[in-house]
């Protein structure tokens, strides 16, 4: 058979972008298939880890401490109204109308501003991302830029995040907001950083009351295993499927 | 093969092509390694700078061993050194980067000891009317040994 130059170069050209294809198929099959089973590179090892967070309710003094140990730590943008962690009042009052505020997320205390002789009962509620094991947020991210890591962390790539807003939407707790200097949506990440090294979340360190545990829920003994063994615990919207992480003492019916 | 569907192939495998050609350029490399996502940021989340350094760091190496000991023996040890003193992650490093001193107005004692009806009736509450005259906490209390001087 005489092979024209014409074909020659027909069939060379299919060969070699066949050859690519099939190449670039197999290698985007084959990462994506295996590399799930390691860990990001480092000490820390995110397979011996899954991670939890107890708020004893019934210890809280609302100092709010925790709230602004978060926003110097992870800088938040210290004077606009967003919050990663805050703390929420509630008080029935003997009218039956139950008051919810949070003035500043805690950060400054809660001033007095009904009469406490008004007031029938009252208590505080530290809120927090629950770091759902099945999150909203990262099911409505367009581009991949939320994500649940394998110690069961939420964390945004703020580098990918395009600022839609979406998972903001989509998260029923109110735990994400919008932060204007990174122009990326921004959460709790439970102090990845800290975390990582061994160290405690900002918050759990700072709470002077001990309202706030931190704990790994794969090691047996950890502070977090015993609570949940022993106590009495819910969760916040537990009819939503989310399945949160962060377990609450003393929860009352009145929050949300 | 007609040459019509030759042709119809060939325009697809060239389209499959560029599809594969442009996303390798326009996907992160680290995109896919753990899943959904940017695997580098994982990388970029945990080399965030550390702020609060915990209050082990104040009492070893000599540095603040003495108000350490008498702290951690009193009712004030579930109050970390930084919950007051602020962060100090930059001053372990750096001995010459003071932190601010801390904020010892009645108002910041206040925050958790100024009576309030949503607190645990069991904490240690006083009213800030009646009790201390306006004077500073500080004063008659000792913060890092809380019971009377």
């Amino acid at each position: 058979m005489e092979v024209t130059r014409r074909k020659f170069t027909k069939i060379g050209c299919k060969v070699i972008l066949g050859a690519a294809a099939v190449s670039a198929i197999i290698e985007s099959v084959v990462t994506n298939g295996t590399a799930a089973e390691n860990s990001p590179a480092g000490e820390y090892d995110w397979n011996e880890h899954f991670w939890g967070y107890v708020v004893d309710t019934r210890k809280c003094i609302g100092c709010g401490r925790c709230a602004n140990a978060c926003k110097l730590e992870n800088d938040v943008p210290f004077d606009e109204p967003v919050y990663r962690t805050w703390v929420e009042r509630y008080r029935t009052k003997r009218d039956g109308e139950v008051v919810i505020d949070s003035p500043n997320g805690s950060i400054n205390g809660f001033p007095e501003d009904i009469p406490p002789e008004e007031v029938k009962k009252a208590f505080y509620v530290p809120k927090i991302c629950n770091h759902c094991d099945n999150p909203p947020c990262v099911q409505v991210c367009p581009v991949g830029a939320t994500f649940a890591t394998k110690d069961g962390v939420v964390l945004v790539d703020y580098q990918y995040c395009i600022g839609c807003r979406y998972c903001i939407q989509g998260c029923p707790y109110g735990a994400r907001y919008f932060n204007t200097e990174k122009g990326t949506a921004d959460k709790c990440t439970w102090c990845y950083h800290r975390i990582t090294k061994g160290l405690l979340p900002a918050c759990v360190q700072a709470c002077p009351t001990g309202a706030r545990k931190f704990g790994d829920l794969k090691d047996p003994d950890s502070i977090v295993n015993k609570i949940l063994d022993e106590e009495r615990i819910n969760v916040l919207k537990l009819d939503l499927g989310t399945k949160p992480k962060v377990y609450y003492i003393g929860l009352d019916r009145e929050v949300r | 093969m007609q040459p019509h569907l030759k042709k119809a192939f060939t325009l697809l495998a060239l389209v499959i092509i560029a599809f594969i050609f442009v996303r390798s350029l326009v996907v992160p490399s680290s995109f896919g390694q753990y899943g959904w996502y940017r695997g580098d940021s994982l990388g970029d989340i945990r080399n965030f700078p550390v702020e609060y350094a915990g209050s082990t760091s104040c009492g070893e190496e000599n540095c603040h061993k003495n108000i350490y000991s008498v702290w951690i023996k009193d009712r004030h040890k579930t109050v970390n050194c930084e919950t007051c003193h602020g962060p100090s992650e930059k001053h372990v490093n750096n001995i010459r980067e003071m932190p601010e001193p801390a904020n010892d107005s009645r108002d910041y004692c206040g925050l958790c000891h100024f009576k309030r009806v949503a607190r645990p009736t069991t904490f240690p509450q006083i009213d800030p009317d009646v009790h201390g005259e306006n004077m500073r906490c500080t004063y008659c209390h000792n913060p890092h040994k809380p019971w009377f001087i």
